[in-house]
């Protein structure tokens, strides 16, 4: 009974959807914000007095903002690489290992010096680094296509190869890592490959805008495109899309491959705009917290911008909030995780809503095939 | 001195070994009952740093082993209940319990700053002075603390509790064919709660003896180091199976323990290979086994009681 009852909301058209994932989503941040903040009371400071330490630490002045903005583009690029693949039902989990491959790919072509004019040559940076990425990301994307190999395993493996590779490349391979390093890293990127800086002072680099916009690209992808339409299919209801003629193969690995395009986007601008070199352990994380914004955001790539935003605010706030009431900065990933785990607990279970996505893709398959 | 580093690597290899045995026990039953519990890495961590402050505040083995335990079935039943009643994304789930953990062992070890730098008990050796004495022999297998003993002698245990008991043969059954469970008239939501507990029971164990087994103190900032997700790749590798799980373990232990000598010592190959080791052969076993019908028919997932 109860679950007749919900889908009843659902079937309002358009509205319905909104409102519900939504709220949920809100509900859950707020739950997810309210247990924090017990845990915040827990450990002998007022969550009220942390949350506005956290606030403040990161709206407080230009500097902190541009913090925000600094650490909110590998969330936006990444987080939107995983919500491709949530569209199409595919989880890419392996952004963290397309990360340190654009890092690697971008690294590579940005310690060389040849005297190129530097757009040139941050655009062969950036370019390499998708490059790489894109390689890595066909691997689980080929073995998901025509084998069959559960992706989330694979990437989840496949990220530690890369952490791996990586940290052998920065600290013994000779032609990448500074050699008598203290720690270590590679060598440093040449001034021309490095993204200029928007604001004196700060580290502000393009990277931001570059998210946005790409998030408004897949935006408009997904919804308008016929690449969008097939995505979508895909992850409403596989066996509808492929006897409407869909290459379900073609599409899975073309998404997956996406994804760590846009991972490793997100990983070589992180190095060329603000770390200048390739560090052993520079996005830890970062991957699975990508995985979070897509999740908090539905997919939906304008909800990314708002996910991202919204953790970005939660890691430069938590470091003042760590400084002002002495909590430790590691609330910010409990805080995180939290949030994520009430909002996915909230509400709708998944097998709802994919139940009623794949109505709609059959009837719309239905549809088509009477076209024809 | 190559005989001496085998001996060593041997040794370690068990010691190594050992956590991860523990672990895969229970993420076998786990994901035989069709949830994957993503979150063990967590599990695991929470469970290292439960041991240890249980072990320093109590001075007593016991209760830091009870304390473990006790843990790891409250966390287990926070995954139980998202994966199986709310019906979330196993994945998701699993990866956010891990970054909750991460958080909250980093935060609630700060604060717990006094277990820092001392060392507490650790798991005893239950062999006499003698016996440690032989050669090869008691430095490889007669020198390890009893929880190694343990953790090897699991997975024949866990082999007959699968395949051998009712419990083992209804949780098989709900991995494969929940529709028949239910139709028999048990529970599967409630065999499905019982081996994700049982999961995050032995996860945090895992934990406790990647602590107190061997080095006694927790260091933060994520000290099981991807062993949950060694874990994960040993089960399917091993094909779902407890003794062919721990063999796989055994393996990913010995390429652990090499590594860590080679980084001493400067080999031609660099030890990150080695490190990757476990991850590429997973990924060439899931590619080999994917259309083998070792794969728990309803793995990963969700049972929804309504559907029929």
């Amino acid at each position: 009974m109860k679950t007749e009852k919900k889908a009843n909301i659902t079937t309002i058209p358009f509205l319905g959807d909104i409102i519900l994932s939504g709220s949920r989503t809100l509900i859950g941040i707020a739950l997810g914000l309210l247990t924090s903040g017990i845990l915040i009371a827990l450990s002998n400071a007022n969550p009220l007095v942390a949350y506005g330490a956290m606030i403040k630490g990161a709206f407080g002045d230009i500097y902190a903002f541009c913090n925000v903005l600094v650490r909110v583009s590998p969330l936006l690029l990444g987080g939107m690489g995983v919500a491709i693949g949530n569209k199409a039902g595919i989880w890419n989990t392996g952004i963290e290992g397309y990360m340190y491959l654009g890092a690697i790919g971008s690294g590579l072509v940005a310690i060389q010096d040849w005297g190129l004019p530097s757009a040139l040559h941050i655009l062969l940076a950036v370019i390499a680094g998708m490059a790489f990425a894109a390689a890595w990301g066909l691997i689980p994307g080929y073995l998901r296509a025509h084998r069959g190999v559960n992706e989330v395993t694979c990437t989840i493996m496949l990220n530690y190869v890369a952490i791996y590779l990586t940290n052998w490349l920065v600290s013994d391979a000779g032609f990448f890592a500074e050699s008598g390093a203290f720690f270590p890293m590679s060598k440093i990127f040449q001034d021309s490959a490095q993204l200029p800086i928007l604001l004196r002072g700060t580290s502000l680099h393009p990277g931001v805008f570059v998210g946005i916009i790409v998030c408004l690209i897949f935006f408009f992808l997904l919804k308008y495109t016929p690449f969008g339409f097939r995505t979508r299919m895909l992850g409403g209801n596989p066996n509808a899309a492929r006897y409407s003629g869909v290459d379900i193969k073609k599409q899975i690995i073309l998404v997956m491959v996406l994804g760590a395009m846009l991972g490793g986007l997100g990983g070589a601008i992180e190095v060329i705009g603000l770390r200048h070199r390739v560090y052993s352990d520079f996005v830890t994380g970062v991957g699975y917290e990508c995985i979070a914004v897509a999740l908090l955001a539905g997919g939906n790539p304008v909800g990314v911008i708002f996910a991202g935003f919204f953790f970005a605010i939660l890691k430069v706030g938590g470091a003042t909030m760590s400084i002002e009431t002495g909590v430790s900065s590691s609330m910010t990933s409990i805080i995180m995780a939290l949030c994520v785990l009430f909002v996915i607990g909230v509400g709708l279970t998944d097998n709802h809503r994919v139940k009623k996505k794949s109505n709609k893709a059959d009837a719309v398959a239905v549809v088509k095939q009477k076209e024809e | 001195m190559s005989y001496d580093i085998i001996i060593s690597w041997l040794q370690a290899t068990l010691r190594w070994s050992a956590p991860l045995l523990l672990v895969a026990v229970g993420e076998i039953f786990s994901e035989r009952s069709g949830i994957i519990n993503m979150g063990i890495e967590g599990i695991m961590l929470c469970g290292a740093l439960c041991g240890i402050a249980a072990s320093f505040y109590s001075e007593s083995i016991l209760v830091a082993v009870l304390a473990t335990i006790a843990l790891g079935a409250v966390m287990g039943l926070a995954v139980a209940y998202l994966t199986v009643s709310r019906r979330t994304n196993q994945v998701v789930t699993g990866l956010m319990v891990n970054m909750l953990a991460t958080g909250a062992t980093n935060l609630l070890f700060a604060m717990m700053s006094e277990t820092r730098s001392t060392r507490v008990g650790t798991f005893p050796i239950i062999f006499p002075q003698a016996m440690q004495r032989i050669p090869i022999l008691g430095e490889i297998f007669f020198c390890q603390p009893i929880s190694t003993w343990i953790a090897f002698i699991l997975p024949f245990i866990a082999a007959v509790v699968l395949y051998k008991t009712k419990w083992g043969l209804n949780v098989r059954a709900v991995g494969d064919h929940p529709q028949a469970v239910a139709t028999a008239g048990l529970s599967v939501i409630k065999i499905k709660y019982q081996a994700v507990i049982c999961s995050g029971i032995f996860a945090a164990l895992g934990g406790c003896v990647l602590t107190l087994g061997e080095v006694g103190y927790f260091a933060s900032g994520g000290m099981t180091g991807g062993r949950g997700f060694i874990v994960m790749a040993a089960v399917v590798v091993g094909g779902w199976d407890p003794l062919r799980t721990a063999i796989a373990c055994i393996i990913f232990g010995a390429a652990d323990a090499a590594q860590l000598r080679l980084q001493g010592m400067g080999s031609v190959i660099p030890y990150q290979f080695l490190q990757m080791l476990p991850y590429l052969i997973t990924v060439v076993a899931l590619t080999g086994m994917v259309k083998s019908s070792h794969v728990p028919k309803t793995w990963g997932a969700a049972y929804d009681p309504d559907s029929h």
